[in-house]
């Protein structure tokens, strides 16, 4: 167990976040099991009142969740300068047997939690209010992902050991690794750049079209194809380093934190991609995540395009 | 999401704030003290480490000790040829340094036996061999002393010399030739120089023995290599990096302010209690203005979004005020008062400055351990508030 004071106040304000989860959880079970807009009997005007309590504790969590998620990979990069052999988070990450899947969880728990807040905001602007029944479901579900959320992170800080040594990312992220994450490094790049480029010409096509449904699962998709293609083509001409792929490296000062700029630019474009699937919001909305969907995506792209055209130009050599 | 900030509940707000003075002013002022202590605490911390960083990074690179039965035990010098056969070392040089407890005073000064035809292992001592001659004049033996040690001294009546008692009993009298600085306070406070003779003399140490012995690695990417053919040609030695004291200052440092923290956490519990209660008791005139805010139209969320505002602008304002103030305490004022937790307790406790270490992960650390804290305790006082009947409280 490490007493660092980032530790402990992520752990603080974990406990808050438990406590207030619960209290959301209990009264979300109770709406979702008795809610009926049409009523006008004492219990359902209560459960009314009960339900802005709910809605404020589940805005309260996400609104210090986000930037909380922030200091997070910056408390991990802290604790890779004590612990022996770790160059960045991904050291950290591979200490313990939990990181993998706390990461995992967070990322999940940041779409679940920002959907939710999607469905409050467009539950709100109608009078009859159609999707609290649904909202307070998806709290329900996403509890049962939070609460392991925050166990793990308290498992993870208590199990890292100082004196083990532990990888760095240059041997997590390589060719010659044992572990899954090196099954990506045997596509070959064409591939990869194939698949990347025509997912985002895919996003294009279903953006004109407006096919909401189509236009969510490409957004999908790239998600994942784009943490693979980062990983084994981009990272390297971020660091100008054929062999290292890590993703965790260009988060830090070195590269002038451009990881926080891609990972944001990533999770904004594919989230407002997903919510035009998900919500059935009215046809104004709907182009206004569609336009930010497919702004955001297209800056990633030009972004991480640009790092090996840039390479390219000031040396003539592709890596 | 999308909702924009409404400006004129902000206004509300802070007119709401400035109405109620009394109960503002003393959230504000707890607040601020409790912020501007965590937050002078991890500035010192901060800015003590920064400055052993740069302490350690004069030291040198592999310190080899000898270990017998798990404990630190004198090095033979021969030692010395053998590492300097090892490709890649530029320098081995063997050092005689120890403690000497004055009674008196109840001080250690650490006392540093140096020789002048050697190849010095600290810039500052290569300065002062030059300037000095550790030579016998007129048959006395002399040495430099730090500032404190000077101050100590003088204090005792050893304003010219000093004696220091050898292991036999006898006296070995010492004249102060000068003072000595080094380049932090830190290093030279306590310290003593000598010559590696009269060292040995006073301590009855061996021709042939040495405290530790210090390498020097031309390339710092060679000296895990060189560590580890140290370690294989002498098992019985405990080898010492500069990177492993690094870890080991962080950890202390960490461990310090962690422990702080927890003490800290009871006040901030205490905090959180108080402010619940005060934001749940409402005085009649509070329960009117609610009433008549929901006559008047506004909704449970209105209300609610009002009081958020509320409890950000007052706890946002007190971290903003609690962090200026820590910086003025800090770095103007150089902490009196709370330096003392971390420098130690020793007599000859050194007088540092405190650099300036501007660090941001700090200030988001003491923002999540104050603004989101304030807001969850307020949290459900104000949704009791925010539904409030109108009728009922207006009668």
């Amino acid at each position: 167990m490490i007493l660092m004071p980032e530790v402990l106040t992520i752990l603080i304000l974990n406990v808050i976040f438990f406590i207030f989860a619960v209290i959301a959880f209990v009264l979300s079970v109770k709406i979702f099991l008795k809610w009926n807009f049409n009523s006008t009997d004492t219990s359902q005007y209560k459960l009314e009142k009960q339900s802005f309590l709910a809605a404020t504790i589940i805005k309260y969590i996400f609104a210090i969740k986000v930037p909380l998620f922030l200091f997070f990979i910056f408390t991990l990069d802290k604790i890779s300068h004590v612990l022996t052999g770790a160059m960045c988070g991904a050291g950290v990450v591979d200490a313990t047997v939990y990181g993998t899947y706390l990461l995992i969880l967070k990322i999940i728990n940041l779409y679940l939690f920002a959907y939710w807040l999607m469905l409050h905001s467009a539950d709100m602007k109608e009078e009859s209010q159609p999707y609290t029944k649904l909202k307070f479901g998806v709290f329900i579900g996403a509890f049962f992902f939070f609460i392991p959320e925050l166990i793990l992170e308290g498992l993870m800080f208590s199990a890292i050991d100082i004196d083990r040594i532990v990888s760095c990312c240059g041997t997590l992220y390589s060719s010659s690794a044992s572990s899954y994450i090196s099954n990506i490094f045997l596509i070959d790049t064409p591939v990869l750049l194939a698949l990347f480029y025509s997912n985002y010409l895919l996003i294009l096509i279903f953006y004109f079209l407006k096919n909401r449904y189509l236009f969510a699962i490409s957004n999908l998709i790239f998600i994942l194809v784009s943490i693979v293609s980062l990983i084994a083509f981009f990272g390297t001409y971020i660091y100008e380093l054929p062999t290292h792929h890590c993703p965790f490296c260009f988060l830090q000062k070195d590269y002038y934190y451009v990881g926080y700029a891609i990972y944001a630019l990533l999770f904004g474009g594919t989230f407002y991609g997903l919510v035009v699937g998900f919500i059935d919001s009215k046809y104004k909305e709907r182009i206004k995540n569609y336009n930010v969907s497919i702004f955001f995506t297209s800056l990633y792209v030009l972004l991480l395009s640009l790092y090996p055209i840039i390479y390219f130009i000031k040396n003539g050599v592709w890596l | 999401m999308k909702n924009k900030i409404n400006i004129y509940l902000v206004e509300y707000a802070i007119n709401a704030i400035l109405r109620q003075k009394y109960k503002s002013l003393f959230i504000v002022t707890i607040f601020t003290l409790l912020t501007f202590l965590l937050t002078s605490v991890f500035f010192i911390t901060n800015s003590i480490r920064y400055e052993l960083d740069s302490t350690v990074d004069a030291l040198p690179q592999i310190i080899v000790q000898k270990i017998k039965a798990g404990r630190h035990y004198d090095i033979d010098v021969n030692l010395v040829d053998d590492i300097l056969g090892i490709s890649g070392v530029n320098d081995a040089v063997a050092r005689v340094w120890g403690y000497y407890y004055f009674e008196n005073a109840r001080v250690n000064f650490s006392i540093v036996g140096i020789d002048k035809y050697e190849q010095q292992y600290k810039n500052s001592f290569t300065n002062l061999v030059k300037d000095f001659d550790f030579d016998d004049i007129n048959g006395t033996a002399t040495m430099l002393v730090g500032s404190g040690v000077k101050r100590t001294m003088q204090s005792n009546y050893y304003k010219e010399f000093f004696n220091f008692i050898k292991p036999d009993g006898t006296l070995k009298k010492v004249r102060i030739a000068g003072i000595f600085d080094g380049d932090t306070e830190l290093e030279s406070n306590d310290m003593i120089i000598m010559s590696k003779d009269l060292f040995r003399e006073i301590f009855n140490f061996e021709e042939s023995k040495a405290t530790d012995i210090v390498v020097k690695v031309a390339n710092p990417e060679e000296i895990a290599t060189v560590v580890s053919k140290i370690k294989l040609m002498f098992p019985d030695t405990r080898i010492i990096t500069n990177h492993d004291l690094k870890v080991s200052y962080q950890n202390i440092f960490d461990y310090k302010s962690g422990v702080f923290l927890v003490l800290f956490i009871v006040a901030l519990f205490t905090f959180f209690i108080i402010i619940y209660d005060k934001s749940s008791g409402l005085t009649s005139e509070e329960k009117r203005e609610i009433g008549i805010l929901k006559a008047v139209g506004w909704t449970v969320d209105d209300v609610l979004k009002e009081k958020l505002y509320e409890s950000f602008i007052i706890s946002f304002f007190s971290y903003i005020f609690g962090v200026g103030l820590a910086l003025a305490y800090v770095y103007i004022f150089q902490a009196p008062l709370i330096s003392n937790i971390f420098s130690g307790y020793s007599q000859l406790k050194t007088s540092f400055e405190l650099p300036f270490v501007f660090d941001f992960q700090t200030l988001f650390l003491i923002f999540f351990l104050s603004v989101p804290i304030y807001i969850a305790a307020i949290l459900i006082p104000s949704w009791k508030v925010a539904t409030l009947e109108a009728d009922e409280v207006i009668r």
